[in-house]
């Protein structure tokens, strides 16, 4: 509770870390007059400080959407503002630390040869030590003077993590940082995340495991069809679902229960019962238990974010 | 926009750096023709076409029918010129194409500096010998006998000017002038009398001999008649090219170098048989003299130290800034070939005209400075 | 200039991983150490006595031996020029495509970086690499002859710097052509067509002649006029090498010409790159 304290002053006194309004984007190809919007109209504000999850359905314009954001893609229409600046400002730019989705490493170096010329070119310089601390932290350690054409899919992520890390940035932007990496991995990466949020940085994440983001991120932002069609606090969009699960022991009288205004699951002795409130809940529950049915379970319905997800893409299409 | 606005920069920076290199590289490279161009240098070092053709025209001597009783000899040359020259190995015969010379770029240079004051002393030569050296001399040719040219001399004075000479008719159209008296009509109707110790022979209107004595004179016209040694001419036909050319006595040689490179002449002596020489001057001034001898091994020695010779003498022009000296040092070269070699110079005609530039100034405004 | 520099340390360190660069430095190491080993020059006063190549005695003629050296460094002159151009064209064709591949691109777009500095560092970084190789070549060349006839000069290095400079202006094209086109073989056909438009340039004005007067010679000599002139520079390249004076008006102007059509190339890359989405 102590640290949404904290977090509300910072919303108040400093700029948001991502602001972007009306931001289109429409690729044009050669010799043909009409383009193809990835982006269509997005508004989208992530609060400093905050772990912010980017999910969607493939082609929503996830990755465009980042893109934009780094500058790496140029708006056809609408402003992008990074930790108060524009993308194309390289100072802006030396804050962030981002995780691209297929990064390419050069297979014939080392992990701290690569670190070395990234730090340099991120305009710091390079402390052999620092990097070696970096690579211990996202469990590279051992193979730090090995060269990266011989790392697995999950190594080359990590590092590619340690790369994002460097300087500390107070932005990190990552594209899918799990992929790859086998679930002891992630539980590591997870807590890497985790102390970057602690320790002030925003997080913007983009990942198709669903899970994962709703582990590490606080807030999150539905895209689909190149637009945000929902963006709140995670358990805010959970909240919304307003259905229960009932399971009843075996023997309930199922059609007095289908009177008693419950609806049949697939699953025999599971109801659902749509309730927007407590009361209205037990009313519910005590014409069921007055059938005879005898209650066994009682639990909210869509909690998780891959309901939020279908249930909010499946509305928007 | 921002990004906008240094695209359009980016578009104007270019279309600018490419109208400057366009530019730049017109300036630099030079797109007329006024550039110096390397000098090069055509040696001759072979029979070209028109030299083939110049000596099949020079093949104008009909022999004397023979009545059986000259034994069967390699056949004689059927150039006068050629046919006059000593025969046998050691002698020297030099043979200056004075027509082509006259017509060539050297010529020309030449013509100037000699024209310079009006050509009076041309004028001069004309009225007392009634020869045109310019129109009437084909070629010079200076032997170690003596001296042999070859022209068109139907308007000679020889009468006049050797006519208190005893002289004699000699074989078919030659008169033989013993040395004697010379008198030369003067400008003003008198006459100037001197003594030449040379013997002057005539040949058909087409020759004019000057040796030591009349019977040196004759042997030269024996052997242009086709008598005396069936040894080849000091110089064969194959090897007339270039506008001067000829064999030189390895003594002559030697005494040429002896003043500079005393060590040189020696070895020339000891290891040289003869040195042949061929100049070329249709453009630049190009010799080429080949030396031949016995040893192909010291042969090759003595190419090697003539070659550290010219080099020595290149790196010495260079030492004294002597850039013109040390640019026609370039050309020098010596080509090793087994038991002889080449050794080749060259002077550009651009060099020549410069140094004889003043002959195409007024004599007033140069005289001082000369 | 510090990104640029950055880059460039980048492009070389990635050059340096590269077998083929490495093949090409061995390659060089080879041809002189064979040079070395074989070749036989006996010199007499400052004359080019006689040469074995080995063993085996090569018919020369006897002359001052930087006279007589000129047509070896003339003709090493054009190997370095117009070889080493081509070489470049095969071995570099690939690093601009490589770095503006996916995954490479948007890590490297997201650095502090400018766009320019991107291929503003390519290209120095490329070009370092083509002056290393060249000094090394050139070089070893001059080192060994100055060992083996005392003849001591410069000119193969000037050469060497002025062949650079003429694969500047070619390399310059090859990284434009990969803003607009990622294909290796696309630049390489693009530097091999100015390689090719550099040397009809330098002999626009001989060339100019089979033209007949009128549009077609006016349009021939409008376009060599923006060209390159790479081969008035290897000539130039190939006299400086034997010592002799350029024949041409200004060979610095020249040179700075051809260097700056390499600029005004790479400007044009500036432009796209600034504009393109990765």
């Amino acid at each position: 509770m102590s640290h949404s304290v904290v977090y509300s002053a910072t919303v108040t006194n400093r700029p948001p870390a991502i602001e972007v309004t009306g931001l289109c984007k429409t690729y044009f190809r050669a010799f043909r007059r009409q383009g193809s919007d990835a982006l269509r109209g997005v508004d989208l504000t992530v609060p400093e400080g905050s772990a912010f999850g980017l999910i969607g359905p493939n082609g929503a314009g996830k990755t465009t959407f980042i893109k934009s954001i780094l500058g790496i893609v140029q708006p056809t229409a609408g402003t992008v503002r990074v930790l108060g600046g524009s993308p194309e400002d390289p100072r802006i730019r030396a804050r962030i630390g981002y995780l691209p989705e297929r990064l390419h490493l050069p297979g014939s170096w080392t992990a701290t040869a690569f670190l070395a010329t990234v730090a340099r070119l991120k305009g710091l310089q390079p402390e052999p030590a620092a990097h070696l601390k970096l690579l211990e932290r996202v469990g590279l350690a051992e193979a730090a003077g090995r060269k990266i054409g011989g790392y697995s899919k999950g190594m080359r992520q990590r590092l590619g993590l340690a790369t994002a890390l460097l300087g500390a940035p107070a932005l990190l932007i990552l594209d899918e940082p799990t992929d790859g990496i086998d679930p002891m991995g992630r539980v590591e990466v997870r807590r890497i995340l985790q102390e970057e949020v602690q320790r002030g940085t925003t997080l913007f994440l983009n990942s198709h495991l669903l899970a994962e983001t709703e582990r590490v991120c606080d807030r999150v932002a539905i895209l689909a069809q190149g637009r945000v069609v929902r963006e709140g606090r995670l358990e805010e969009l959970a909240r919304g679902a307003a259905r229960w699960q009932a399971r009843f022991a075996p023997g309930a009288d199922a059609g007095a229960l289908e009177a008693a205004g419950l609806q049949r699951a697939e699953t025999e002795g599971l109801f659902r019962i749509d309730a927007d409130g407590p009361a209205t809940l037990n009313a519910a529950l005590d014409k069921a238990r007055a059938t005879g049915a005898l209650l066994v379970e009682l639990k909210r319905e869509g909690a998780d974010l891959e309901a939020v997800l279908v249930g909010t893409v499946g509305v928007a299409a | 926009m921002e990004n906008h606005r240094r695209r359009w920069i980016w578009v104007g920076l270019a279309a600018l750096l490419f109208i400057l290199a366009a530019l730049l590289m017109f300036t630099g490279q030079g797109d007329d023709a006024a550039i110096a161009q390397e000098p090069s240098v055509e040696f001759p070092r072979r029979m070209r076409s028109q030299d083939r053709l110049r000596a099949d025209q020079r093949r104008t001597f009909i022999m004397p029918v023979d009545a059986g009783t000259r034994a069967e000899g390699p056949p004689r040359p059927r150039d006068p010129v050629l046919a006059a020259l000593p025969r046998g190995e050691g002698h020297t015969a030099v043979v200056i194409e004075a027509n082509a010379v006259r017509n060539s770029p050297l010529g020309e240079l030449l013509m100037d500096c000699l024209m310079r004051d009006g050509g009076k002393p041309l004028d001069e030569f004309r009225r007392v010998s009634g020869l045109d050296p310019l129109q009437d001399l084909d070629r010079i040719v200076i032997t170690d006998e003596g001296l042999i040219l070859s022209g068109n001399f139907a308007k000679a004075r020889f009468k006049e000017l050797l006519g208190e000479r005893t002289s004699a008719d000699y074989g078919q159209g030659a008169r033989v002038y013993e040395p004697g008296a010379m008198s030369v009509p003067l400008a003003d109707g008198g006459t100037m009398r001197g003594q030449m110790g040379s013997s002057v022979g005539t040949w058909n209107d087409q020759m004019m001999v000057v040796g030591r004595s009349s019977d040196s004179v004759k042997t030269v016209i024996d052997r242009m008649e086709g008598r005396g040694s069936d040894e080849p001419p000091a110089i064969s036909e194959n090897s007339t090219y270039g506008e001067m050319y000829g064999v030189l006595g390895v003594e002559q040689m030697a005494k040429i170098l002896a003043a500079d490179q005393p060590e040189l002449a020696q070895r020339l002596r000891d290891v040289a048989q003869n040195v042949e020489l061929h100049m070329d001057t249709r453009s630049d001034v190009a010799l080429v003299a080949e030396i031949r001898g016995p040893d192909a091994e010291k042969v090759t020695d003595l190419g090697k130290s003539l070659g550290a010779a010219l080099s020595v003498a290149r790196l010495k022009a260079q030492a004294q800034d002597d850039k013109t000296l040390a640019q026609l040092m370039d050309f020098a070269r010596v080509e090793p070939d087994g038991n002889s070699f080449k050794l080749e110079m060259a002077v550009p005609i651009d060099v020549i005209r410069e140094r004889l530039a003043w002959c195409r100034q007024p004599p007033d405004t140069t005289d001082a400075g000369q | 200039m510090k990104p640029v520099l950055g880059i460039a340390a980048y492009v070389l360190r990635e050059a340096a991983s590269r077998k083929f660069i490495l093949a090409f430095l061995v390659g060089i190491t080879l041809v002189l150490a064979v040079v070395a080993l074989s070749l036989r020059i006996e010199v007499i006063d400052g004359a080019l006595a006689a040469t074995r190549l080995f063993g085996d005695v090569i018919p020369t003629s006897i002359r001052a031996v930087d006279v007589a050296l000129r047509p070896v460094f003339k003709a090493a002159a054009f190997i370095v020029f117009y070889g080493g151009i081509v070489f470049g064209i095969v071995a570099c064709s690939d690093f601009a495509p490589g770095l503006l591949s996916p995954g490479r691109i948007e890590h490297l777009l997201a650095l502090p970086l400018r766009r320019w500095h991107l291929l503003a560092g390519t290209f120095l970084g490329v070009m370092t690499l083509a002056l290393g190789g060249t000094v090394y070549g050139a070089g070893g060349l001059t080192l060994i002859f100055g060992v083996k006839t005392g003849y001591w000069t410069l000119g193969p290095l000037i050469a060497g710097v002025l062949a650079c400079v003429g694969f500047a202006a070619v390399y310059a094209v090859m990284l434009t052509t990969a803003t607009f086109v990622r294909s290796a073989a696309l630049c390489a056909a693009a530097g091999g067509l100015f390689l090719v438009g550099g040397i009809i340039a330098g002999f626009r004005q001989q060339l100019s002649r089979f033209f007949e007067a009128g549009l077609g010679r006016n349009a021939f000599e409008a376009v060599t006029l923006l060209l390159p002139r790479l081969s008035a520079l290897a000539m130039a390249a190939a006299d400086l090498a034997a010592s002799t004076p350029p024949q041409i008006r200004s060979l610095g102007l020249l040179l700075v010409g051809v260097f700056v059509f390499g600029l005004g190339a790479l400007v044009v890359g500036f432009w796209r790159f600034e504009g393109k989405d990765y």
